[in-house]
């Protein structure tokens, strides 16, 4: 589906990482893989370290301190917020919400709204375009939240995906504005690629228990094909509705699975590498929903802050699930990128 | 592109292929395995400008099978 929301800002952003670093040479030679196969790997995806929660910190307590850091860095009272949006799969509690309990933390209002919705690395396109339609529906501001801990969910035997993900929470205020900038958006999804990406146990369909497995399993060719069919269109679509070329945009922010994924699919959307964060996942892993917003912060920041820029982003991943959003952004705040805890 | 070019193409983008000839059967590689297959459809994508998957790939016994994977241009 394709949306277009006006009078809609992005007005500042915020991150949070894990505080434990995980090297990814030392990760495998623990392990008992090959120091050239490492290398090889290191070299052609981009791996080299990643940031994961401390055991006690969740990804609650990592979009907490983003959020936190984020309304004190802009000056705005919890209790102006009309709405939070929590975006994760890996929650506190299967019941209540991660947004209740954040509400709780930042002494939000009883008028606010506050609800999670389950997506994993496009989530934080859906996640701010729900800020916008509630702009459009009459909220003044609205507080999104996307982040996950996805490095305890993975299999630590399975080198396919113990070695990729880190743990980060970010949080974005987005607001009602009197200007007419717009924001456009483009989503899609292809169910039958579910089982590409996947923790097959856990739920209801398979409680978790003796013999079943709770990890997450991942196909990771599948997955980079999808990429490459996906985004390309999706990206073409925003940009088709913002009436611009690839050359008139700023930052291509796409969704930081590792270096050799992000590098194909701009190659891929006619993106020149310069306007294209990729080397966060080398730094950080794939942080899933907070990758696009780290990306932000971390390489756009300056620009972002200094003006008005055009910014298109694409998050892709488990469902099969795509959103890509183009808007226009800044000055705007953004709070330095710190681990939790500190 | 001549064949030459093809096969030297695909040995400079794709690591465990550096000293492939046409004849190299696949499975023999010690290192083929999912990254190989991952530089190989990248090499198609970004090389050739053609997607291939990961299976036509894996159905592929050797180097020669991979380059006829190409379409054939005069």
């Amino acid at each position: 589906m394709q949306s277009s929301l006006t009078h809609v800002r992005l007005a500042g952003l915020a991150v949070t990482v894990g505080s434990v670093v995980r090297d990814f040479q030392a990760e495998g030679l623990a392990a008992g893989q090959e120091p050239a196969q490492l290398a090889r790997l290191a070299k052609a995806v981009g791996l080299r370290e990643r940031r994961v929660a401390a055991s006690d910190v969740t990804a609650l307590d990592l979009c907490a301190d983003a959020a936190a850091r984020l309304l004190d860095e802009a000056a705005v009272d919890a209790s102006s917020l009309d709405a939070i949006v929590f975006v994760t799969q890996t929650a506190d509690h299967p019941q209540p919400n991660n947004a209740s309990l954040l509400h709780a933390r930042l002494g939000m209002s009883k008028a606010a709204a506050a609800y999670d919705l389950s997506l994993g690395c496009s989530g934080w396109v859906y996640g701010l375009h729900q800020a916008a339609m509630l702009c459009g529906a009459g909220a003044a501001r609205v507080l999104v939240c996307a982040g996950d801990t996805l490095s305890r969910v993975v299999d630590p035997a399975d080198p396919a995906t113990a070695p990729l993900f880190g743990d980060a929470g970010s949080a974005i205020l987005v607001e009602k504005t009197g200007e007419a900038s717009a924001m456009h958006f483009v989503f899609g999804t292809d169910g039958k690629g579910a089982s590409a990406i996947i923790v097959p146990a856990g739920g209801e369909r398979q409680p978790q228990g003796s013999g079943t497995d709770s990890c997450l399993r991942m196909d990771g060719a599948a997955v980079y094909e999808f990429a490459l069919r996906e985004v390309p269109p999706a990206v073409a679509g925003v940009l088709k509705l913002a009436g611009w070329s690839p050359e008139a945009v700023d930052h291509l922010v796409l969704h930081q699975a590792n270096r050799f994924v992000v590098s194909s699919v701009a190659r891929k959307c006619g993106f020149p590498e310069a306007k294209v964060p990729m080397d966060l996942a080398e730094q950080f892993g794939n942080q899933s929903s907070a990758s696009i917003p780290a990306a932000m912060a971390h390489a756009c920041a300056d620009s972002l802050q200094g003006g008005r820029r055009r910014v298109v982003a694409c998050g892709f991943g488990v469902g099969f699930s795509w959103g890509a959003v183009a808007f226009e952004a800044g000055p705007m705040v953004i709070a330095p990128t710190l681990v939790f805890p500190r | 592109m001549t064949s030459e070019q093809k096969i030297a193409a695909l040995r400079a983008d794709v690591d465990v292929l550096a000293a492939a000839t046409p004849e190299t059967v696949l499975g023999s590689l010690p290192n083929w395995d999912s990254l190989a297959i991952l530089l190989v459809v990248s090499h198609f994508e970004h090389g050739h400008q053609q997607t291939i998957t990961g299976a036509q790939v894996r159905a592929c016994r050797t180097v020669a099978d991979l380059l006829a994977l190409l379409p054939h241009k005069p």
